[in-house]
């Protein structure tokens, strides 16, 4: 009997289970792959880096190196497992010719090195340790991803020809946002190319014990080991490799979340509708001694199985999408071997979805109780509609429209239902707005000012050069005289030693000259100003066990000098350990210089960029705009696709729901619409009072749903984009975009859905609604 | 006398669950201006139809409709609204109110929103209608506080507002009790004294020996007609004999 009450109830409302069923899959389906991604994307990371063996701690280093050294040092410590350095031979861009492409505009230090003997291997795409023949190289994935370099293309690399014979995948360097990117050869042609310019040392130890990371750091700064270069470590590749697929998974989960709640409006909604409309059969059911329990269930059997078809709908729609999501991690990281987990997890998360719905809907029904049958018999529904806006009147307001004032009266009268509406246009505008604001936000120049990078238009680094401060004060002269470059500043990277409170020695990269003219945003604090400050980065200060106003020893040119911590800052740059200041410091060797220029106006950056190319050939020159996209491009992509994703979630959700609540309305309101025809309203004049209902609630729900992105939705952001590293950002906002298209986008939705929804109120006949 | 209302060969039929019922089968009938007519007939006698049809609030299967010069059949459904907005009243059995306005505002809102200009008028104009008919004090009431009675004077003032030439009554008595009733009825007399024509529906004798002329409906005809006497007050026991001996001789 209960299938067939439902069938005929379901027949009856087709919109409304329609309506239900489209949000419960799309919040299943969004919360479904959220979980896939998760297990996968981290099952991959670990599965990569366990086979590609990635070493638990590597310090670049460029210049001389003592291998005696650091083996003795390597055995002197029980839990190192393994120990091994290899070289990487830095080459320049426009030294690399794939096909009819040049590397020349990338912006990332790409060279070439050979395969290792035992730990840190580069993979092919089956995930097997690459054997290279010689006159074969293999490439970093990103440029088969971008579309710069083809399998089979012929390669030219520092004059020397070779074949692209495969993808590698490099469990430390894959992520675009690691600056380095190693191509792979064979020994033999490795040895042809070798020279020394260019030639940096990666030294890379692998541990027993991982927990014992931090204490093996220690230990090889104080045992003074070569330095010259970025540390990075275990921790933070996981983290790079991770951050991409990371942030989309956190914006899906951030609407999954939110279509969930939207569901539960709608379900709150249409229950408590269906329960006012079939208020006088509740009671005679009551009446005749049905219990509440036999009631409910009967309500409940239909809700419950709107939910579960819902539910699996959402499920098989995640498994037919999975594909395309894991596309990226796939082809990144490879596969994850615990899929099936992954399935699982997405299934579990999906029952979860099925009992908060139910358990919701079963709370919803315990009204039954609070229905009366005699009330119920005798005085059919009891009016919902309250006495709002008694002074709201139209004989003191006749000169507004009289469509406008019925349309607001309606609104006041029946508050409770408009703002279930109201809210589900908050939460949609929230997931129109957030993910494409998130996607504007590290689209921008700026971005990268939250990262450790200062704001500016060509960056000219000095790196595996000799002499290079006499090369900057060279270039430093040209650019000086250049009209076009309107600001430039000299930032020179010098190691030096830290001296803690506790006596204990630690060195850390310090960046020096001025840091006032292409600011960051620093978490806390300012820049460095004067001789005796210092701003750390977040992951220095951690490491150092320092904060904000403390000071610091450091030891420069022999002597200590003390330091006050004015700053600290978020930083990706150089494994994530720097530090700046602005006293100078002629002592201490120059690791690496940076220059920093502003250009007059942008569109001159490309010329700019060429012409000192050309002028300093033994310097990379980068467009800052170029490196964004570099390092930014594959992230900024994969936020495109999911701001995409959930705009058309979000209007998709409004339009539904406005066509649904319009529907209704109209067929709440047939006898009111009767009479207002009868006492010569148009249909149109109706039209309208529904048009100005739904406009007034769409546009307050935006502008609430704006409002609420900014607040809430910036806070949760910071969340995602904490991940890297940047944990202090403001949304930067493409104004016309979030201020205009996007409300316009989802008032058109709503207004659409509500000519759908009332286009019907022609239909009501006069006679039929108000005949006796 | 110029006729209001002219209806020729009127045949509207419903169908319902299949199967056909003709409600009004090809009626005839005239309504001259300043009349005050009643039809009478049973339940289902179709003199609800007829009022909705001959209202522009229900279209016909066949037949023509006049009022005045136009021919209901061909205009708009906009053009009915204005139709309805400007040259009729409408009072039905249920006093039909929205319910989030008072009761002021509900008898305003047609005027109001047919002649925006000339709302200060109308709001006093609406307030000494409500002053006439004894409900003055209950401008700002809701409607769901007043009496049967009060929302029905309520209902006349709203059809009385913009100077309908003709006021459409279905069943205005038919949820009243005898004394609401009566002073409906008088409101009605006094209306149609000053000039404007009146049809009601009604299954009620006394209401129906209120007006000048009777017309009785069966099964979707008229199968009769009755000009009464002038009423002056007294007579109205007569004319309720009168009407009920009619009724008697058509077997209704």
């Amino acid at each position: 009997m209960y299938f067939r009450i439902i069938r005929n109830d379901l027949k009856k409302s087709k919109l409304i289970s329609t309506t239900m069923l489209l949000f419960v899959s799309i919040s299943a389906m969004l919360l479904s792959l959220a979980m896939i991604l998760i297990v996968n994307l981290f099952g991959s990371i670990n599965m990569m880096m366990t086979k590609a063996k990635t070493p638990h701690f590597m310090q670049m280093h460029d210049g001389s190196i003592d291998l005696e050294r650091l083996s003795t040092f390597a055995e002197g410590i029980d839990y190192v497992e393994d120990f091994q350095v290899a070289s990487f031979l830095n080459i320049d861009g426009s030294d690399m010719i794939f096909g009819e492409n040049l590397l020349t505009d990338s912006a990332q230090d790409n060279g070439v090195t050979t395969q290792n003997s035992s730990f840190d291997y580069l993979l092919d795409l089956d995930e097997n340790v690459i054997e290279v023949s010689d006159g074969e190289v293999y490439v970093p994935i990103c440029y088969w991803k971008d579309g710069t370099i083809k399998l089979n293309d012929v390669a030219v690399i520092a004059g020397k020809s070779f074949v692209v014979a495969g993808f590698l995948r490099d469990s430390q360097m894959n992520s675009t946002l690691s600056s380095s990117k190693r191509f792979l050869v064979s020994q033999n042609d490795y040895a042809s190319m070798q020279t020394n310019a260019g030639l940096e040392y990666l030294i890379e130890f692998r541990l027993n014990d991982i927990s014992k990371l931090s204490a093996f750091e220690e230990a090889y700064t104080t045992a003074g080991l070569e330095a010259n270069g970025p540390t990075i470590t275990y921790p933070l590749i996981r983290i790079l490799n991770a951050i991409s697929d990371g942030m989309v998974i956190g914006i899906l989960l951030l609407i999954s979340v939110l279509t969930v709640i939207i569901s539960l409006l709608c379900l709150r909604f249409t229950l408590l509708a269906k329960m006012e409309e079939d208020y006088r059969e509740i009671g005679v059911m009551k009446a005749i001694g049905l219990s509440i329990s036999d009631m409910k269930r009967i309500y409940l059997a239909k809700y419950v199985l709107i939910t579960f078809l819902g539910c699996m709908l959402g499920f098989l729609l995640s498994m037919a999408e999975k594909g395309y999501v894991l596309e990226n991690i796939r082809l990144y990281m490879g596969g994850s071997g615990i899929e099936e987990l992954s399935i699982l997890l997405g299934a579990i998360g999906i029952l979860l979805i099925f009992v908060i719905m139910t358990l919701y809907v079963n709370h919803i029904l315990s009204r039954f109780r609070e229905i009366s049958a005699v009330k119920a018999i005798r005085f059919e529904l009891e009016t919902q509609q309250t006495n709002a806006g008694k002074r709201f009147i139209l004989s003191r307001f006749y000169t507004m429209p009289s469509c406008l004032f019925l349309a607001i009266k309606d609104i006041l009268a029946k508050k409770k239902l408009y703002r279930t509406m109201f809210l589900v246009i908050i939460f949609a505008t929230f997931v129109f707005v957030v993910p494409q604001n998130i996607y504007y936000t590290i689209s921008q120049k700026s971005f990268i000012s939250y990262m450790g990078i200062g704001d500016s238009d060509v960056r000219i680094d000095l790196q595996q050069v000799s002499e290079i401060s006499k090369k900057a004060l060279e270039i430093q002269k040209v650019i000086d005289k250049d009209p076009n470059i309107s600001n430039y500043a000299v930032l020179t990277t010098k190691n030096f030693t830290v001296k803690l409170l506790d006596q204990t020695q630690k060195s850390i990269k310090v960046e020096l000259g001025n840091h006032l003219i292409f600011p960051i945003q620093y978490q806390e604090g300012k820049a460095p100003e004067s001789e005796n400050e210092i701003a750390l980065s977040v992951l220095n200060s951690d490491d150092l066990g320092v904060k904000l106003g403390d000071t610091m020893s450091l030891i420069v040119d022999n002597k200590e000098k003390s330091m006050q911590i004015c700053g600290i800052y978020s930083d990706i740059t150089n494994g994530g350990k720097t530090a700046k200041a602005a006293f100078s410091d002629d002592s201490a060797k120059t690791m690496w210089c940076v220059i920093v220029t502003k250009l007059i106006e942008t569109s001159l950056i490309d010329n700019k960029v060429a012409e000192l190319k050309e002028a300093f050939p033994y310097a990379k020159v980068t467009g800052m705009e170029a490196y964004i996209k570099d390092t930014f491009g594959q992230t900024r992509k994969a936020m495109k696709t999911a701001g995409i994703g959930s705009a058309l979630i979000a209007v998709i959700i409004i339009f539904f729901i406005t066509l649904l609540f319009m529907k209704m309305l109209v067929s709440k309101d047939q006898y009111s619409i009767a009479l207002k025809k009868s006492i010569g309203f148009t249909n149109q004049d109706m039209i309208k009072e529904y048009f100005i209902c739904s406009f007034l609630i769409a546009m307050f729900g935006i502008i609430a749903g704006i409002l609420l992105s900014n607040t809430l939705g910036e806070e949760l952001a910071r969340q995602a984009i904490s991940a890297f590293g940047a944990s202090t950002f403001r949304f930067a906002r493409n104004k016309v975009m979030t201020y205009l298209i996007s409300p316009l986008i989802m008032l058109m939705a709503a207004m659409g859905a509500s000519w759908l929804g009332t286009c019907k109120v022609s239909e009501i006949k006069i006679a039929e609604r108000i005949k006796e | 006398m110029k006729k209001i209302i002219v209806a020729q060969n009127v045949i509207k039929t419903f169908e319902e669950e299949q199967e056909k019922n003709r409600v009004l089968n090809d009626v005839s009938l005239f309504i001259e201006e300043g009349e005050f007519v009643s039809v009478m007939g049973p339940s289902g006698s179709g003199k609800s139809t007829l009022l909705y049809a001959l209202s522009g609030m229900d279209r016909v299967d066949e037949g023509q409709i006049y009022f005045g010069d136009m021919e209901l059949s061909k205009m708009t459904e906009k053009e009915l609204s204005r139709l309805r907005l400007t040259k009729m009243g409408f009072v039905f059995q249920q006093a039909a109110m929205l319910k989030n306005l008072n009761l002021l505002d509900n008898i305003i809102l047609p005027s109001i929103h047919e002649n925006k200009k000339n709302a200060k008028h109308i709001l006093e104009k609406a307030r000494s209608l409500m002053e006439q008919l004894g409900i003055g004090e209950l401008i700002n009431r809701d409607i769901t506080k007043v009496s049967g009675g009060q929302l029905q004077r309520a209902g006349i003032c709203r059809a009385l507002l913009n100077h309908p030439q003709i006021i459409f009554g279905d069943e205005p008595t038919g949820a009243l009790n005898s004394q609401s009733a009566e002073e409906i009825m008088n409101i009605f007399k006094i209306i149609n004294e000053d000039g404007t024509t009146i049809m009601l529906v009604t299954h009620d004798a006394k209401v129906a020996a209120r007006t000048k002329r009777v017309l009785y409906m069966q099964d979707g005809m008229i199968v009769a007609e009755q000009k009464l006497s002038k009423y002056n007050g007294k007579n109205l026991k007569e004319r309720v004999s009168a009407v009920t001996n009619k009724l008697r001789e058509i077997g209704i």
